[in-house]
């Protein structure tokens, strides 16, 4: 085997160009593979950050019949816990209609307790307030509803009894954030002042957990984890991860086709040096093994020449970032402007460990001829 | 079958398919070789001097009879059999030379022992001796691509002969060289089959090789026409 790599390492510096053809074009597969799946991985850890953050916490206790992906079914949820506990934040979820400059928009009034510390969502902001109702809004609903901080504007809701009432809300600040879970089609109030407006005294929707909550089971909630919660994040990502492999796989796939390619010419235009090879002393096998090497190894040199320019390039991307570009909270989960890639030394592996694999095997199955030749008629360059 | 005898083929006979019928390259072949013989093979294009050589190197099977190389019968030998029996045994010198052309002249050379996990220092030496016994040695960093056809002849001697094989088997060694580097080739090996007593079985038509040879087996559309031993010139002029 060391002979093999010795060997193949003459070889494939004695053919020069092709050889580099085939390194190069390796490489860039390589980084770019890298790159993407670093992308995905550094966007997904940020998002996952934000939604912790912002959103989750670490955990939520909900109402059983609450479900966050069915408005319908805010109208039900609400009610009270048996017991206080110091490790969750109450937030109340109820159906509204805002009337900003004429128009109608139908939105979700949230109430949260102004002191919490669990997640990021400036509440200070309402207890600074003067106003009788203040809200404070994130960037997007912002954008949607022209509102900005002073603004006052008609909210309407319908109380437990389903009697509807309206007040003026002032917005107390909007605040920037890249989670769209806390951001669209919703206003932020006191929770006391919602429960009051709505008849729902000591009721919540569901509760932010913080690190040290325990959970117990609670008739009529239910509990859902921190990783729970992040399902939804995870699917989106693992479906980004798939659509954006399609890309990188055709141009592994190129990268492999030349690998290939080169193996089928060799095997045909170095038939004479097979034949020496065996004259020599090679078992055909050996041969063989000889000939895959040299694929396997070309794999190798593309992670080292792609090592030697990605390990800079990606370097400055991971510390730099990149601008994303468009308004990207239409996906549903949450995107900064400028986004970290996070080339971990798992990916590093598993890439290289798909490459120098795909490029071993294609380039063992052309040699696989050699094992059939007729080292006479090699030696003569006549195998057709 | 006798075991003395370094090279023995007994009624060998080679066949090739062609068409529905076959076609015989070498038939009736009974021949003897002791240790230290210097001899060719001499007949016209077509008349089966390298499928001979071929079998003999085990590179190719007999259709009927047997060959039998240092007391192996080539027939029965395992592919990594043969390929031991050719790294150690057996030196190949062609026609063309057959250099691996991204090798420089001393790992050609030294390709055989690389085979046998020799080690580097072993390696090295037995490299430059056989680089000096064709005078070469000034030469060992050159790719075969640099050397004229003389000295590319000699660098394949010199890998022929690394190994200190019992047999070389040179098939039309001297076809693309002059009359000068024939001499040259020629005079190195019979000095080389003195020194080391390696059996030399050639296969030729050229007279300038014939002179050094003291047995000549004349072949004739596959079978022997002639078998002599001749009194060679030791210094021809
Ligand atoms: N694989 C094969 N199939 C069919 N015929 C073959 C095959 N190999 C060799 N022959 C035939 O066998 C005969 C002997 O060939 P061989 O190469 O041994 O001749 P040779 O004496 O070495 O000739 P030359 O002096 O031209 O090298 C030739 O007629 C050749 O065409
Ligand atoms: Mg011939």
């Amino acid at each position: 085997m060391k002979l093999a790599f010795q060997l193949a390492y003459r070889n494939l510096l004695g053919a020069g160009l092709r050889t580099w053809l085939n390194v190069g074009v390796l490489s860039f597969a390589f980084v770019i593979i890298i790159f993407y799946n670093g992308w995905i991985d550094g966007w997904n850890q940020q998002a996952r950050r934000d939604s912790i953050a912002w959103q989750y916490g670490f955990g939520q206790l909900q109402v059983a019949t609450f479900d966050p992906f069915d408005p319908f079914s805010i109208t039900d949820a609400h009610a009270a816990l048996p017991a206080e506990d110091d490790h969750l934040t109450p937030v109340l979820l109820r159906l509204g209609t805002l009337y900003p400059q004429g128009r109608t928009m139908s939105i979700v009034v949230k109430g949260i307790d102004v002191n919490q510390t669990v997640v990021d969502l400036p509440t200070s902001a309402l207890t600074a307030s003067k106003s009788d109702l203040p809200a404070i809004i994130g960037e997007q609903m912002a954008l949607a509803s022209h509102l900005k901080t002073g603004d006052e504007v008609l909210l309407r809701w319908r109380d437990i009894h389903g009697t509807f009432d309206a007040a003026t809300v002032t917005i107390a600040g909007v605040f920037p954030n890249q989670v769209p879970g806390i951001d669209k089609g919703q206003i932020w109030v006191p929770l006391k002042k919602l429960q009051d407006m709505t008849l729902m005294p000591d009721e919540a929707t569901y509760f932010i957990a913080d690190a040290n909550f325990q959970h117990t089971e609670i008739a009529g909630w239910k509990y859902r984890s921190q990783e729970d919660l992040l399902y939804e994040i995870n699917n989106i990502i693992k479906m980004k991860k798939m659509g954006g492999s399609v890309m990188y796989l055709l141009l592994l796939a190129i990268a492999l086709l030349a690998i290939f390619d080169t193996q089928v010419l060799s095997v045909f235009r170095r038939q004479k040096e097979i034949g020496t090879y065996i004259s020599l002393g090679m078992t055909r096998q050996q041969v063989v093994g000889l000939f895959t090497v040299e694929g396997a190894m070309t794999s190798i040199f593309a992670a080292v020449l792609g090592a030697l320019y990605g390990t800079p390039l990606l370097g400055w991307i991971a510390h730099t970032g990149i601008a994303v570009p468009m308004n990207s909270q239409d996906l549903g989960i949450p995107i900064a402007d400028r986004m970290y890639p996070v080339f971990g030394l798992g990916l590093i592996l598993a890439t290289l460990m798909l490459v120098v694999i795909s490029a071993t095997i294609v380039s063992f199955l052309p040699s696989r001829k050699i094992a059939k030749m007729d080292p006479v008629q090699a030696l003569k360059g006549k195998i057709q | 079958m006798n075991s003395d005898y370094v090279i023995s083929l007994r009624n060998v006979a080679k066949h090739y398919p062609i068409g529905d019928g076959r076609f015989t390259a070498l038939q009736d072949i009974n021949l003897d070789f002791s240790q230290g013989e210097f001899s060719g093979l001499v007949g016209p294009s077509g008349s089966g001097k390298t499928t001979l050589l071929n079998i003999i190197g085990s590179l190719d099977s007999p259709s009927e009879g047997t060959a039998s190389v240092l007391g192996k019968n080539i027939a029965t030998l395992s592919h990594k059999e043969s390929a031991q029996l050719r790294n150690r045994e057996i030196g190949f010198i062609f026609q063309v030379y057959n250099l691996l052309p991204v090798y420089t002249v001393f790992e050609n050379v030294e390709f055989a022992l690389l085979l046998q996990n020799r080690s580097e220092a072993e390696r090295k030496k037995a490299v430059m001796d056989a680089l000096e016994w064709v005078g070469l040695t000034h030469l060992a960093d050159k790719k075969p691509s640099k050397l004229s056809g003389g000295e590319g002849q000699r660098v394949a001697i010199a890998r022929a002969m690394v190994k200190r094989p019992s047999i070389v088997l040179a098939d039309e060694p001297s076809a693309n060289l002059d009359a000068r580097n024939t001499h040259g080739i020629l005079q190195t090996m019979k000095d080389l089959n003195r020194e080391l007593k390696t059996t030399f079985l050639f296969s030729t038509h050229d007279e300038k090789v014939m002179q050094y040879l003291e047995r000549i087996i004349h072949l004739d559309d596959g079978r022997i026409a002639q078998d002599e031993i001749v009194h060679a010139q030791s210094t021809p002029t």
